[in-house]
């Protein structure tokens, strides 16, 4: 705990000072008690002052939210020794605002006597928001000494981007043997029918197709389809990125991406995660809710990080980027630099397609509206057709994502052609 | 609440010249003072306050310069205390700024300082009978010299204890 005289000490000897001289120069007594209330204050620092005893607790009600969700932060002090003047300041992270109350707090507390702090701290960012340190700082009742402690107790709160529930996913061309939700070309045991052929010894009598058996004038079975997993790796392109402040286009980025985990992963497949930017992170591709935790936190890390280097995505190991995975990479299309990458792993033979995030929506809505600024966002969006022209000439499957259309939307059509493609094999 | 309480002791340093003296270079130096404490209660800054204090002093000093009558210890105590309690005041709205719960606080504030001056005003009588007993055995020639004398053993003594390292 710090202790320090107060600069009111200094304040008071000033004004004291003055008063003396005025009271010696006009030779006036009245000056002299002028003074007087002044230095008994001041005196009270020739008293042996002892540190305040207090204890103090500090609860935060949840450590993972999802954007836009509050936590609630209450802090208890409990005197030991009269406390005059107690000022509380809980933690406010940056990057997060008060919903309710505030994190600062004034009490004056009596031995035995306990005061609170309760406010309401919203987070509209995703990150991992620090809650670990109070201050308490405290003054004796003239304010002439202070007192300050920061108390740190490791309280982290991951804020995990909002994800919207999808229906619609870009199905996967290559399955695993792994029983899941996509219906492979492969037939075999599954309960989607795939083809009728002629009964052969070993088929079951439960495959008998009654009807074309009956049409026919002989045993049919009907063969059904696999019911397979896949591995699908999602690509954040964290480049480059536009938008007002929590609204840029990596943060709907990130929202598309956590949406399109959770539905995959609900959907029994292998999903993995590669941050394509100016550093590289990725989570190899699993299942299961703690993995949908390990691609969360990574989320979280996203950021854009300038550089002028070209990450080359050979560097990814095997592991991370299998070869029969639908890559599904979520981009602005504002840096030549994953375009680039983009291509080289369509002609690498990956199963690609191009969630493109559309910058043109999100900046229009900062900018005043007026003809030019029209205009030019109509430039724009043409130049970014043409772009997105080329990407489909080279047989990459395109999505473009106007928000704040539903991402649901921009995912459907894809959806219905890739399920087609699927299904052929 | 801390601003009004800072706002109306400016007030009463303000007043307690006026009531002694009236010339227009008095109602100047307060509205002076007035104003310094307006800028500090507004913009929270320590110095203006200070400077308002100083700028009170220098009019109530004029004041008693000016004063057909010789004023009373008491308001010169009251015009002190307004001072510390200006002062006072000030710090604790700075302080408790953007801070939630400051009721509590002027609650036991208004205690504190109601008990202060009484305790104040109880050392201004004895002062006075002390004073009382020892002025006539003072040299009227050394009177000067030991006023100014001890006015700096008070100031030195005051600066030691806000130095010392247990303060």
């Amino acid at each position: 705990m710090t202790r320090r005289v107060t600069p009111l000490a200094g304040s008071l000897l000033t004004v004291i000072a003055w008063s003396l001289s005025l009271a010696v120069l006009t030779a006036r007594v009245e000056l002299l008690f002028v003074a007087l209330p002044l230095a008994l204050a001041a005196a009270t620092l020739a008293r042996r002052s002892s540190a305040p005893e207090y204890s103090l607790t500090c609860d935060v009600s949840a450590d993972r939210v999802f954007e836009g969700e509050t936590v609630t932060v209450t802090i208890s002090v409990t005197a030991k020794s009269a406390l005059a003047v107690v000022i509380l300041r809980g933690p406010l992270p940056p990057n997060t605002e008060l919903a309710l109350g505030h994190h600062r707090r004034a009490m004056s507390l009596r031995p035995g006597e306990t005061g609170s702090c309760r406010y309401e701290v919203r987070a509209p960012l995703r990150g991992a928001h620090d809650f670990s340190s109070v201050i308490v700082h405290v003054r004796d009742r003239w304010g002439m000494r202070a007192w300050e402690r920061r108390h740190v107790d490791r309280r982290v709160v991951h804020a995990y981007p909002r994800v919207a529930p999808l229906r619609s996913l870009p199905r996967p061309l290559h399955t695993h043997t792994s029983i899941g939700d996509h219906v492979s070309p492969a037939l075999g045991e599954g309960i989607e029918p795939g083809d009728v052929r002629q009964f052969a010894p070993g088929d079951q009598v439960r495959q008998v197709n009654w009807r074309a058996s009956l049409r026919l004038g002989a045993l049919y079975v009907t063969q059904h389809r696999h019911e397979r997993n896949a591995d699908v790796v999602l690509m954040l392109d964290t480049l480059a990125a536009v938008g007002p402040r929590h609204e840029t286009t990596l943060d709907l980025g990130v929202r598309a991406v956590a949406s399109l985990a959770t539905a995959y992963l609900g959907r029994k497949d292998r999903v993995g995660l590669i941050n394509y930017g100016g550093t590289i992170d990725w989570v190899r591709p699993g299942s299961g809710r703690v993995h949908y935790e390990r691609l969360a936190d990574t989320l979280l890390k996203a950021a854009v990080v300038f550089t002028y280097v070209t990450k080359d995505l050979g560097f990814v190991p095997a592991r991370v980027l299998p070869p029969h995975a639908l890559v599904i990479a979520v981009t602005p299309l504002l840096d030549a630099r994953f375009t680039k990458a983009a291509l080289d792993l369509a002609a690498r033979g990956f199963d690609l397609v191009l969630l493109v995030v559309s910058p043109v929506s999100v900046t229009r809505a900062t900018l005043p509206t007026s003809p030019i600024n029209e205009l030019a966002c109509r430039l724009w969006t043409l130049e970014r057709r043409a772009a997105l022209a080329a990407f489909r000439r080279h047989g990459i499957a395109v999505a473009e994502w106007n928000p704040p259309e539903p991402l649901e939307g921009a995912l459907a059509t894809l959806a219905r052609r890739r399920a087609r493609m699927a299904i052929a094999g | 609440m801390m601003r009004l309480a800072t706002a109306g002791f400016a007030l009463v340093a303000f007043v307690v010249p006026m009531l002694t003296a009236r010339p227009r270079p008095l109602i100047v130096a307060g509205l002076i003072g007035l104003l310094l404490t307006a800028v500090g209660i507004t913009a929270l800054w320590r110095w203006p306050i200070t400077v308002a204090a100083c700028v009170f002093s220098i009019a109530y000093a004029a004041a008693v310069w000016a004063a057909p009558a010789r004023p009373s210890i008491g308001s010169a105590t009251a015009f002190g205390l307004s001072l510390l309690l200006m002062l006072h005041a000030a710090e604790l709205a700075r302080c408790t700024r953007r801070a939630t719960g400051a009721a509590g606080i002027i609650r036991s504030q208004t205690v504190a300082w109601l008990g202060f001056t009484a305790g104040t005003v109880s050392t201004a009588l004895l002062v006075m009978a002390l004073a009382a007993g020892f002025v006539a055995s003072i040299p009227i020639g050394a009177a000067p010299l030991m006023a100014a004398a001890g006015a700096l053993g008070t100031l030195l003594a005051l600066a030691a204890m806000a130095r010392r390292p247990g303060a």
